[in-house]
């Protein structure tokens, strides 16, 4: 759903990959695909700043001024906009080269995958085939690219079906599709949590994050929450956190 | 979809046209997606040609990656924030309105969603001199109230026509001739529309609800596609042109009893910061509202300020904001 945290968690990865390695960074470069023009570039930029500044407080004082430092790291991030599923798909077709020619690239983001979901759906027609087509190409090509070139690719889809009858608790929802039948239900299933996209996309995703607004806590802070699971463990993994200003905090309460 | 048309590239004539068309490749996304070498043995095609006209076809229609540091720097030079005129509502807004982005006006009817945009388009025409696009759905526009506001402004004749010149009216009615709005103003480029000198910061819409809220609901797929393609519309304008997109909502009471934001959730995605607009039980005057922020990426929600539709370049001196006052303020 909208409000629930899901870019910060993004902003906050993509800042710990293109950070360098004295300041806890990965040092790999990051490939961006915004399709609904979300992107906050200074918001990214001031979350990084603080970042750097944090960790120079620590000792290490380098000859840079924190404004190289910042250019360095943004350096290694590259932004495409995307407007429709078509171009979506020719642009992965042209990331391709890029990826097999920088190995240093490790990471894509996609914000969102289902932003053309309902264009898609209209222009499609009748026939739910033609209305996936795109997308379910995109999704073999994003599968060939993690396999081919070991990437990490994280991507946002909002919440925007209504589960009805979804019955939270139960680990298997018998008689629906066989996409669902691989997840098991978080006990804090929301009623908005529904799977739309196509069934190639579900079968091509390892770990699926559920984002929700939970209460705020004592000092007034809205708390966000996570659950993620995945096909390959069992259980789901919970994690909290509030988002701050220049990052995100995560709250241990196991 | 894009279809292979002869011409479209050096290579592409019609034989070559025909023979993936054996194969049952038409558009270009079909042909970008096969593998070259295959296509070459089933079609036999040069394998030459057919990789010269895929990197061709590729350049002419992805989106080619920006390097984040030239981003950042575009940004910085272009970013600006337009102050709205009452500084309760800056504050709320963190300084103003940013161009590049939508911001949503949310509230019930007769909350004063129509006279915060004319209060702001007022004020950016006077104050700060620029050009404001206004797309009236509901047919509030009324040229005689934005004279009034313009009057307590200043005594001065010329300058209040400069400034009435300096807002530009659309009144469309449905949703297809505001999507061909946008888009005309889009492909003719803004600069056109300026008056006077100044660029076009400001795009108000008013209210995009009234146009949308009838081609949703049952089956209606053209109804949500409709949706997302005048959201995609008002974003790259805001992005291209550099200017803030101000739009108003119905609101609606969720399950709980909460007020939100019309439109339904797929809407709900596309502003980046919203505001909701309410009156001031048992007050003293009809014209004082509050304004809560309920969706912020700058600031932490919630937070509520009061001010008074008459007069509104005057700061309330008993502002409430802060989460303190949360508790009591809830309905």
């Amino acid at each position: 759903m909208e409000g629930t945290g899901k870019t910060e968690t993004l902003y906050h990865m993509i800042i710990r990959c293109i950070m360098p390695m004295q300041n806890g960074g990965l040092e790999v470069g990051v490939v961006f695909i915004d399709t609904d023009y979300h992107f906050d570039m200074l918001r990214l930029v001031s979350a990084l700043e603080g970042r750097l500044a944090e960790d120079l407080k620590e000792g290490d004082c380098s000859e840079n001024e924190p404004e190289e430092r910042v250019h360095s790291c943004l350096r290694r991030l590259s932004v495409v906009h995307c407007n429709s599923t078509v171009q979506l798909l020719l642009t992965l077709h042209y990331l391709e080269n890029t990826f097999s020619s920088q190995p240093s690239l490790g990471l894509m983001v996609i914000d969102s995958i289902s932003a053309f979901y309902w264009v898609d759906r209209f222009n499609g027609g009748e026939s739910t085939v033609c209305q996936e087509a795109n997308l379910r190409k995109c999704a073999e090509l994003l599968d060939r690219l993690r396999r081919n070139y070991g990437i990490v690719i994280f991507a946002t889809t909002h919440a925007i079906m209504r589960n009805y009858g979804s019955d939270p608790g139960v680990s298997d929802v018998p008689g629906s599709s066989s996409s669902s039948r691989r997840w098991r239900s978080a006990e804090s299933a929301t009623d908005f949590d529904k799977p739309y996209l196509c069934r190639a996309w579900q079968r091509i995703v390892t770990h699926r994050m559920l984002f929700t607004k939970s209460h705020v806590s004592k000092d007034h802070k809205q708390v966000f929450s996570t659950a993620c699971t995945s096909i390959m463990t069992k259980g789901v993994k919970r994690c909290s956190f509030h988002v701050m200003e220049d990052c995100i905090k995560f709250i241990c309460d196991k | 979809m894009v279809i292979l048309k002869e011409g479209m590239c050096p290579g592409i004539n019609e034989d070559f046209i025909k023979a993936l068309q054996s194969e049952d490749i038409r558009t270009v996304e079909d042909f970008v997606s096969c593998n070259p070498e295959e296509l070459a043995q089933k079609c036999s095609l040069s394998y030459k040609a057919l990789v010269a006209v895929r990197r061709v076809l590729l350049a002419q229609y992805t989106a080619f990656p920006v390097s984040g540091a030239d981003l950042y720097e575009e940004l910085l030079s272009s970013t600006a924030i337009l102050s709205t005129g009452s500084p309760s509502l800056d504050k709320l807004l963190d300084s103003g309105l940013y161009t590049g982005e939508i911001t949503e006006l949310i509230g019930s009817p007769g909350s004063g969603k129509t006279q915060v945009c004319f209060s702001v388009a007022v004020n950016m025409s006077h104050q700060l001199k620029q050009t404001v696009l206004y797309i009236d759905t509901k047919g509030g526009m009324c040229a005689n109230r934005l004279l009034q506001m313009l009057q307590t402004k200043t005594p001065n004749m010329e300058e209040q026509m400069e400034a009435l010149q300096k807002i530009k009216v659309f009144r469309v009615f449905d949703v297809f001739s505001l999507l061909a709005c946008l888009q005309n103003l889009r492909s003719n480029g803004l600069q056109k529309a300026s008056v006077g000198g100044g660029s076009v910061k400001a795009l108000m819409v008013d209210s995009v609800s009234a146009v949308l809220s009838s081609m949703l609901g049952g089956k209606q797929n053209e109804g949500m596609s409709l949706l997302m393609q005048v959201a995609g519309e008002m974003k790259m304008i805001a992005k291209e042109f550099n200017i803030a997109v101000l739009v108003t909502n119905h609101v609606i009471k969720d399950g709980i009893g909460h007020l939100k934001a019309g439109l339904g959730q797929s809407w709900s995605h596309v502003p980046r910061t919203r505001v909701l607009l309410q009156r001031v039980e048992n007050a003293e005057t009809s014209s004082l509202r509050t304004a809560t922020l309920t969706k912020s990426s700058r600031q932490a929600c919630h937070l509520i300020e009061e001010f008074d539709l008459c007069h509104w370049s005057e700061e309330r001196r008993t502002s409430i904001s802060g989460k303190r006052k949360l508790e009591s303020s809830k309905p």
